[in-house]
């Protein structure tokens, strides 16, 4: 019996060992955002006699089972839902704040304080050159702040562009790589240190997947992943080892276009979806400013046009072209003003034209407007960052309820370090006493 | 195994980043003490942005009005003054007539007043047609040229417009710029209608020979300055009434400046002792949790092993 017992002793040094290995393995990974805390499961080992033989047991020590790695699919799926909700957020509001610097340090609401003042200004004294051209480089300065927020919201919509575009490259390389993941998890077994390692890769891709998609999961019991994308049909991208790939363009009006073989993906979480979003915003931004600058036009050219210059002629229009980008100063000297009401002769210093401008733009005008459209803005941000805040949080509890559960905690595997240091000396002393057995068998004489 | 355990990563990143939120707090409070402003952004408070938006707006006006305001009483004062040298130019003039009615001069010194009167109808003419503060006619109404030319017989004729024409002042209210030369000048001889520079031009043309008896004309247009010096009177009582609405004006827009200030301050502004109070709190719970930190991470088993 002295073999059985140093053969015992020997499998429990092994079993001590491996399970140090795996304690250092561990240690080593606390870091490792990817890691899933691994453990050794430990069977015994022992045969039964046969039937009425059952004293025979023989007992042979301890085996490693296999390689446990921690998991928990419940918290690892919340952990994605709300990481791609968060993203979709942060991304949104982020490009939404971009979008509001773009528009308020442009300075259309000042310029067009500073235009009216300047009429205001000429209203006293209707005829002076200088008065005069003052208020047509207010006009300048103005078209000039157009120019600036359009071309702030077109370099946001670009930056969103290049990142939406770079996204759904992305999402294609880590379906890809998912499929393969899926081919090599059907390759290898239970409870095996590979097995482990690719499974922590495949929830590393799927995490990363779903910062930048809503996905919804389902896993076999080889644990290769179906996946779904949560958009306006649930569709496949990911089944066994085949990968769909998105393709991604960009309509007319700059906004974002994912396609999935013909059919169109619109998809509600994640970054790439916080882009599309944005993008629609920052689309009907540059209609809410063309909007705005039309107005402007329409409001100064048709008051110049039912006027008198100082030298007797009809006004020409003040403003040329359309839209916020599109908006010039058609007229290039003060004296072409028409303050004069049609019909006054030359040199008059009536300002009835020039007041119907004035309350034209001061009554329900383009200021008033762009006031209304800052302030749409800058609530929707209010109230989406708000959102996002509580979004963000929820997704922090439930990474860390994740981080808990699988991660590695260095006091726990100190105390592991212990406790398998104390298994391996105990199985060395079992080893020891065999030895001695044998000893003391040997010295009778 | 499936035991909760305290992960020590997670344990790092929770501690960075509550702590850096509370910095970004600290930072976001000493931001708004140094700059003085509580909104960077109008997302930070969307209705008081839009609040200030228009303060600011009606500020800019508000100073433009108030430049309005001191320019238009700046000419109706030069007009007063304006009308005051005609007052005695023509009170002088009436005195002249009154030295011709006499039967004790001649018809020769009757003529040297007549000259005197024709002088006294050319600086008439002069103020007539005076440059306000801003270089235009102050009693051509809306014309840019001068008030009064004279045609080839000598006469004034009047080349403004009939109104003087409004000026915005703000918060809807316009104040009437001036008055025209009719307005000073025009009065009704004996129910005929005639004006200042007529009536004395007329004058000088009757006592510098002329008519049989110059005398009787000086007699009979005695008064004819009665009427006249009501209608320059008239006039110089409008201008008074017209200053002192713009000086009420001028009251009500230096309060509704104040009130202004007032609430741009609230709406926009910080409250220090408030704001430097969270500031030091959110300063003393960020050194606790950091001295939190350096403790909790100098818990390890490992160094008891």
């Amino acid at each position: 019996m002295a073999t059985d017992l140093l053969l015992i002793g020997k499998t429990g040094a092994l079993a001590a060992r491996a399970a140090l290995d795996v304690t250092g393995q561990n240690i080593a990974n606390a870091n490792n955002e990817d890691y899933n805390r691994r453990s050794v499961d430990l069977a015994e080992v022992a045969a039964t006699g046969g039937i009425g033989r059952s004293g025979d047991a023989r007992l042979a020590g301890v085996r490693i089972d296999g390689i446990v790695r921690t998991s928990s699919a419940f918290l690892q799926a919340e952990v994605r839902r709300t990481g791609s909700d968060s993203a979709r957020a942060n991304t949104q509001v982020q490009a939404l704040e971009g979008a509001e610097r773009a528009v308020e340090t442009s300075g259309i609401y000042p310029a067009l304080v500073e235009f009216e003042a300047g009429l205001a200004r000429l209203a006293a004294d209707p005829l002076s050159t200088p008065l005069r051209t003052q208020v047509v480089e207010n006009a300048r300065n103005l078209t000039d702040t157009f120019g600036l927020a359009m071309e702030g919201l077109n370099s946001s919509a670009a930056g969103l562009r290049l990142g939406a575009q770079d996204g759904v490259a992305r999402i294609n390389q880590l379906t890809a790589g998912l499929a393969q993941t899926n081919t090599n998890l059907g390759r290898t077994q239970e409870g095996t240190v590979s097995r482990a390692a690719l499974l922590d890769q495949r929830d590393a891709l799927l995490s990363d997947l779903a910062s930048l998609t809503g996905i919804h999961t389902e896993f076999d019991a080889f644990g290769r992943v179906t996946v779904r994308l949560r958009d306006n049909g649930g569709h496949v991208v990911i089944t066994g080892d085949t990968a769909q790939t998105l393709g991604s363009a960009f309509n007319a009006d700059g906004t974002l276009a994912i396609t999935l073989g013909t059919g169109p993906v619109i998809l509600e979480t994640g970054s790439v979806a916080g882009q599309a979003q944005a993008l629609e915003r920052i689309a009907s931004l540059r209609t809410g400013l063309d909007a705005i600058a039309n107005q402007l036009i329409a409001t100064t050219n048709s008051a110049q046009a039912s006027g008198v210059d100082p030298a007797g002629n009809p006004g020409a229009p003040l403003f040329s072209g359309t839209g916020a980008a599109g908006i010039g100063l058609a007229l290039t000297s003060g004296a072409g003003l028409a303050t004069a009401p049609a019909g006054s002769p030359a040199g008059s210093r009536d300002t009835g034209n020039l007041a119907a401008l004035q309350s034209a733009l001061a009554n329900g005008g383009p200021t008033a407007a762009m006031d209304g459209l800052i302030f749409g803005l800058s609530s929707e941000i209010s109230g989406r960052s708000i959102t996002r805040d509580a979004l963000q949080s929820i997704a922090d509890s439930a990474a860390s309820s994740l981080a808990n559960e699988t991660a590695v905690d260095l006091d726990s595997e100190a105390a592991n370090l212990v406790r398998f240091q104390q298994a391996f000396q105990a199985s060395g002393r079992v080893i020891q006493v065999a030895s001695d057995i044998f000893d003391t068998l040997l010295a009778i004489r | 195994m499936a035991i909760i355990t305290n992960s020590t990563a997670a344990f790092f990143r929770r501690s960075s980043d509550q702590m850096a939120g509370i910095r970004r707090e600290a930072e976001r409070l000493q931001e708004q003490i140094s700059t003085g402003d509580r909104l960077t952004a109008s997302s930070d408070d969307p209705v008081a942005a839009s609040r200030l938006r228009s303060l600011s707006r009606a500020d800019r006006l508000a100073s433009v009005n108030a430049e309005s305001a001191a320019a238009a009483k700046g000419n109706l004062q030069l007009a007063d003054s304006t009308l005051q040298t005609i007052a005695d130019d023509f009170a002088r003039a009436r005195e002249l007539t009154v030295q011709a009615a006499s039967d004790t001069l001649s018809n020769s010194q009757r003529a040297l007043i007549g000259a005197e009167l024709e002088q006294l109808h050319q600086s008439l003419l002069a103020a007539a047609n005076a440059a306000g503060t801003d270089g235009n006619p102050l009693f051509a109404g809306q014309a840019a040229g001068p008030a009064y030319t004279t045609d080839a017989a000598g006469n004034a004729v009047y080349q403004g417009t009939a109104s003087a024409g409004q000026i915005e002042l703000g918060e809807g209210i316009s104040v009437t710029r001036g008055v025209t030369g009719p307005e000073i000048f025009d009065f009704s001889q004996n129910g005929s209608p005639t004006n200042m520079l007529a009536f004395i031009k007329g004058l000088a043309d009757a006592l510098q020979g002329g008519p049989a008896d110059p005398a009787a004309d000086a007699r009979a247009a005695l008064g004819g300055f009665d009427e006249g010096l009501e209608a320059l009177t008239r006039a110089q009582t409008v201008i008074g009434v017209r200053v002192a609405w713009i000086e009420t004006l001028q009251d009500r827009q230096v309060q509704t400046s104040e009130a202004r200030a007032q609430e741009t301050a609230d709406t926009g502004g910080v409250d220090f002792a408030s704001t430097i109070a969270e500031l030091q709190q959110t300063l003393v719970v960020l050194e606790a949790s950091q001295a939190g930190f350096a403790r909790m991470g100098q818990l390890s088993l490992f160094n008891s092993i």
